[in-house]
């Protein structure tokens, strides 16, 4: 082992803690050094208010620890230095004082201090408030952003420009103009962005669908993303917007085909709003399983097209109430393939089709159409599985009745058992059940 | 191959361990007794939290074999000051076998890198053969194909023995949660803790010890199993009946 690792717990052979102490007593100060150190931690030490600032935005540390009484100043100034300069402004601050007054507490945590701590102090609590505080600062939560700007139907798209030069923004404008309107001022998210190359664009209104050109400085070829300033830029421009249009398009398609797969539930009275059901359900279980959000939408949506396959077999098969022949169940069998089929060229759709090919397969090679084992089906798969035979087994089907939630966790409780559905899906639906829904945040 | 444990130990010989659930009152008498005769384990961190992520095989070969009281637990332990929302997010893991029966066990443990644990999941990468026959007997399991299932997450007391002859721990706030594992490759990593399965009501006191108890312990020992809630199979059992619905079984027994 390392002599880094060896001074570092078990299970946390990361970069050392790093953390400025602002002490003028040197008794103290090396006492804490050396417990500190003795926990894996980087230390700098500041013998008054001024050198302490001073290491503080040196250093730009994980942590400082403050004494309130220093020689030149006292420690809720330096405190206030620090939260007041927005270079160091996030670096939490323990204050360790022997004033354990509640007013030098209440002054302390006003001043912007994450804690306070009173000396003398116990190792042990003293670390764990550090590891909380430590916590707390790395998971503080982005600011939130604006909501987007509105995005109005529009006769003529709108563009921005911006471009540096004076010149090239005046040249852009009288090329744009035939086919553009120009974006002045007001909140609308723009279509389509002209943007220097090398440039960040700045993204204020813009939205998902708005289509962002670079003007090339020099001798690039003309691609999807950029374009020269000359006769061509309107129209290049005009294709590149159209085809974000048509992405949108696509997703207005989705709608329809969602549509249509739950109109196929309408005439089933066993099926009706099945899909809707089913969809909830897994967006609830992605979410408890700390899904990111695009996971969370691709089951969504893959929840309510998945069974969009059904469309294209007879329906007096899909229909029917008593025990299927061999051959109707062959032909049942090929719904998710059907369903992929159908989806495969809508390009926006593409995440979903392990869905709706997959969602019949189960973890021990038994389902179909594929026989998959275990991981080779996808999380995002195994949730809509387990989702969509939970939500069937709670209405009544023409071969048994319905069951309580709690009997359909049971029952698929034993398939995990069998190896066929994934135990941490049906254990987060277990837990949703359990709770009535309200299952505690753990995290 | 490449060597990548950075670290290891290994128990020479079985081990007594026994396990009590007790409330707090008993748990607090007995830290005390312990902490009269042996020292902490860790001197700063008393609370630390102990993650550990269990291992099983898509037909639960691990388990059903731990219901019948003999079976090889294999396990990734993490330690953390605070608790971690995720696994495998640290630079090392150890990577644990434990021989487990009734009332005895024993144990190898290899601290590895991370990002070398999926290669050793998929049965690419080996660890060195020990003299108890561990390392080979879970290459075995792992050819069957085993990924993480469950996670257990305690803040645990330890008072040990200098020379390691005895050890007496404490956990507070046992959970078991679930793990969404998505696959045994490196992309997975770190995975997310999912929802809790069970909470324990109490504290879990765990005896473990080699050749004899000392008197003190003898005592405090009997002490406990007079006191106790009940007594407890393994963390892992106890996880994997909750994981699948068959905690009834436990309650039966």
């Amino acid at each position: 082992m390392n002599d880094l690792a060896a001074t570092l717990p078990p299970g946390s052979r990361t970069t050392p803690t790093s953390v400025v102490i602002v002490e003028d007593d040197p008794a103290s100060a090396d006492v804490l050094q050396r417990r500190l150190q003795a926990n894996g931690m980087k230390v700098a030490v500041g013998r008054d208010g001024g050198e302490g600032l001073a290491l503080v935005r040196e250093i730009v540390p994980d942590l400082v620890l403050l004494d309130v009484m220093l020689p030149d100043t006292d420690g809720y100034d330096v405190c206030l230095r620090i939260k007041s300069d927005g270079a160091v402004a996030h670096i939490p601050v323990i204050f360790l004082s022997a004033r354990g007054e509640v007013v030098d507490k209440v002054r302390g945590l006003s001043c912007g201090a994450a804690d306070y701590v009173t000396k003398p102090w116990n190792a042990a609590e003293l670390l764990a408030r550090i590891d909380a505080v430590l916590l707390q600062a790395r998971n503080a939560r982005a600011p939130r952003l604006e909501p987007q700007a509105a995005r109005p139907q529009r006769a003529r798209p709108l563009a921005q420009i911006a471009l540096k030069d004076e010149a090239r923004r005046v040249a852009a404008e009288k090329l744009l103009a035939p086919r553009f309107d120009i974006a002045r001022d007001g909140s609308n998210a723009v279509d389509l962005l002209l943007v220097d190359d090398g440039a960040t664009p700045d993204r204020g209104r813009t939205d998902e669908s708005t289509a962002v050109l670079v003007i090339a400085k020099g001798s690039e070829s003309p691609s999807t993303e950029f374009a020269r300033l000359d006769g061509d830029l309107a129209r290049h421009a005009e294709l590149l917007v159209r085809e974000m249009r048509l992405v949108r398009d696509m997703g207005a398609a989705a709608d329809v085909l969602i549509t249509l797969a739950t109109s196929l539930e309408a005439h089933d009275r066993f099926l009706m709003g099945h899909s809707q059901r089913v969809a909830a359900r897994a967006v609830f279980i992605a979410g408890l399983l700390g899904l990111d959000q695009a996971a969370v939408g691709t089951i969504r949506l893959g929840a309510l097209l998945r069974d969009v396959g059904n469309a294209q077999l007879p329906p007096p098969i899909v229909h029917k109430a008593g025990e299927l022949t061999p051959h109707e169940r062959e032909a049942i069998e090929r719904h998710p393939l059907l369903g992929e089929e159908l989806l495969r060229h809508v390009s926006p759709l593409a995440a979903i089709l392990p869905i709706v090919r997959w969602h019949h397969e189960r973890l021990d090679g038994g389902g179909y159409p594929d026989g998959l084992h275990a991981e080779k089906i996808p999380l995002e798969v195994r949730i809509v599985s387990v989702a969509d035979q939970f939500e069937a087994l709670l209405v009544d089907r023409p071969d048994r009745a319905a069951v309580s939630e709690q009997d359909a966790v049971r029952i698929l409780q034993g398939a995990v058992g069998r190896g066929e559905l994934d135990p941490a899906v049906v254990a987060a639906l277990a837990a949703q059940v359990r709770t009535g829904g309200s299952v505690e945040a753990e995290q | 191959m490449k060597n990548i444990v950075l670290d290891s130990t290994s128990d020479t010989a079985r081990r007594y361990e026994h396990r009590f659930l007790v409330n707090e009152a008993v748990a607090r008498l007995a830290l005390r007794t312990s902490g009269t005769y042996l020292p902490l384990d860790r001197d700063d961190r008393p609370y630390q939290w102990s993650t550990t992520a269990y291992l099983d095989t898509y037909d639960w070969r691990i388990f059903r074999a731990a219901e019948t009281g003999q079976a090889l637990q294999l396990r990734v332990r993490e330690y953390h000051r605070t608790r971690p929302n995720e696994i495998l997010a640290g630079g090392s893991v150890y990577l644990e076998m434990k021989d487990d029966s009734a009332s005895t066990s024993f144990k190898e443990r290899y601290e590895v890198p991370t990002m070398a644990l999926p290669a050793y999941l998929r049965g690419e990468q080996k660890l060195p053969r020990d003299q108890n026959g561990l390392v080979e007997r879970a290459e075995r399991t792992i050819a069957g194909g085993v990924r993480p299932v469950v996670v257990t997450q305690y803040n645990r007391i330890a008072y040990s023995a200098p020379d390691a002859s005895m050890r007496i721990t404490a956990d507070h706030n046992l959970m078991y949660l679930a793990v969404a594992w998505v696959a045994n490759d490196e992309s997975s990593m770190p995975c997310r803790i999912g929802p809790v399965i069970a909470r324990e009501p109490g504290v879990i006191i765990e005896v473990k010890w080699f050749q004899e108890l000392p008197r003190w312990a003898d005592e405090l020992y009997s002490y406990i199993r007079d006191h106790m809630v009940n007594e407890r199979p393994s963390k892992f059992v106890v996880a994997l009946r909750h994981l699948l619905g068959e905690e009834q079984k436990g309650l039966a027994q």
